[in-house]
């Protein structure tokens, strides 16, 4: 078989995403958000997300195939997030994936968001990644995991105790007056400040904490500490904030990850997911891992968000790798951990 | 006669049939509330097997409970789009048969209301909405659509989004106390 041509499907949040690869080849990405209807609540409402995954879900997929040149009997396999996410949402592509791939008579393989986070940096690089510890960072999830077999053998090292990383720019962006989604709008705060003008906490860095939970992260403190700064300074500088803060949290997502790195003996490091597209966690990732000699991949920004491209990516190389599809129905798992790369 | 993949998920109870005009070539159904996007993908997969290519797929737009109604009109849209043939969405109170003429029917809602219709002569009069049960007089409750009623429907409807009669629960950050 020449290279599989793969349609990916992602519904595991508040973005509609359809990717279409061949091989390593990405040939369509399309992204349909409903972040705007969400804004004015703060956070994501699950069923208005769910509501308008089924609403642009078909064009979307319509769209994506044009992008892409191809018809959709051209396909080899569908992929789809098949969790962790909002189950409600995750339904919506399962059950159009399911769908397309019965219509189809092709395979279907369920698979992991955060696998699939970081199976995409595959579309960028044509040298196999295996074995990498993986940062993976988003507005739902932050965990170090090393990954010795994109296709089937990924292990947790740790894991946030409490918000993710993305939620705690979400959470501070608010207190500033940023705005939502928080990410965004902190980097560019941020960029006007100084990062050294406040040393807010790095959650975990105690030394008993490296000998007892080394590889997790906590964001509550740094979060309760901007927020008692803010209350206490009246006089506050809103960019000193956002840099001050963003550098707290990058310097402990790298310490940690780079020490994840010195630990294992494996000198690369894949940092993926929605915060992977902050331009500050870019910069101090590329300086230090230099200086480490590791290795630093991070994806092109517009594919560290959710995307479509991630799923198919992984699909094609389930395919490819002569992994087992996802036999008969299966429902989407909202919890699915991150040890379980497909629901073979 | 045209063959019609009939799908509605909008009840506990998952129905999946095959027709040949109005003639049923495969029934099955399963239960369960939340079960809906593993019954309609192993039920359509038993359909496929058996039976001729169909022509056009019928689906249930509702009203029902809004994740397991959404994972039948997901799938029924994307086969219909990989076989090329339409899909067309009806009521699917309206495919319930209560062998009367004049009647009200309705299915759980959750939180203690019903979705429901009024019909005379065969003909939905009022509603679809949600209510109290109180608030509605005389209702038959737990019936389910039929796949034959389905298809007879598809030959003058033609709904285009899921009934849900009901705004998403979210408040806005501004109007929070």
């Amino acid at each position: 078989m020449s290279e599989p041509l793969v349609l990916g499907i992602e519904t595991s949040c508040d973005e509609t995403a359809i990717g279409i690869v061949r091989g390593r080849t990405l040939l369509a990405n399309e992204i349909a958000s409903s972040v705007e209807e969400h804004a004015r609540f703060g956070g994501v409402v699950p069923e208005i997300a769910s509501r308008a995954h089924l609403e642009v879900i078909l064009p979307s997929i319509e769209r994506a195939v044009k992008d892409a040149k191809i018809s959709l009997k051209d396909l080899d396999a569908i992929a789809v997030t098949a969790g962790p996410g909002l189950v409600g949402a995750l339904l919506v592509g399962t059950s159009s994936a399911s769908g397309l791939a019965q219509g189809l008579g092709i395979p279907l393989y369920g698979v992991n968001h955060l696998a699939a986070h970081i199976s995409v940096d595959y579309l960028t690089h044509d040298l196999p990644t295996d074995p990498t510890i993986a940062l993976l960072v988003s507005g739902g999830h932050s965990s170090l995991l090393q990954v010795d077999d994109i296709t089937g053998s990924i292990t947790k090292l740790g894991a946030t105790m409490d918000d993710a990383a993305g939620e705690a720019f979400d959470k501070i962006a608010r207190i500033l007056d940023l705005g939502f989604p928080g990410g965004p709008a902190i980097d560019r705060d941020a960029r006007n400040g100084d990062p050294s003008a406040i040393d807010f906490p790095r959650g975990l860095t105690m030394k008993s904490d490296w000998q007892t939970r080394p590889y997790d992260f906590s964001f509550s403190g740094l979060k309760t500490a901007v927020a008692r700064y803010i209350e206490q300074t009246p006089s506050h500088i809103r960019a000193d904030v956002a840099a001050s803060f963003q550098e707290a949290v990058v310097d402990v997502l790298l310490l940690k990850a780079l020490a994840a790195c010195e630990a294992s003996g494996i000198d690369s490091l894949v940092i993926a997911g929605g915060v992977a597209a902050n331009s500050r966690l870019r910069e101090v990732a590329t300086e230090r891992c230099a200086k480490a000699g590791v290795r630093l991949r991070i994806p092109s920004p517009a594919l560290c968000t959710d995307n479509g491209a991630m799923v198919a990516a992984l699909g094609s190389l389930m395919l490819s790798a002569g992994r087992p599809a996802t036999q008969g129905a299966f429902d989407a798992d909202s919890s699915l951990q991150v040890e379980r790369v497909s629901l073979a | 006669m045209t063959i019609s993949l009939a799908i509605d998920t909008s009840t506990s109870r998952t129905v999946v049939g095959l027709l040949d005009g109005e003639k049923v070539l495969f029934e099955k159904n399963s239960e369960g509330a939340t079960d809906h996007g593993r019954a309609v993908s192993d039920l359509v997969a038993q359909t496929l097997i058996y039976n001729p290519a169909p022509d056009q797929v019928v689906v249930g737009m509702g009203p029902g409970p809004f994740t397991g109604l959404r994972v039948g009109i997901a799938f029924a849209r994307t086969f219909a789009l990989s076989r090329g043939i339409p899909v067309i969405g009806v009521c699917s109170l309206d495919a319930i048969e209560t062998g009367k003429n004049d009647y009200t029917v309705a299915i759980d809602a959750r939180r203690k209301e019903i979705y429901w219709a009024r019909y005379e002569g065969g003909k939905r009069v009022e509603g679809p909405s949600v209510n109290k049960p109180d608030e509605v007089s005389d209702f038959i409750i737990d019936l389910y659509p039929n796949v034959i009623s389905l298809i007879k429907l598809a030959e003058e409807q033609s709904v285009s989004e899921p009934f849900y009669l009901r705004r998403p629960d979210a408040v806005p950050t501004a109007e929070r106390s």
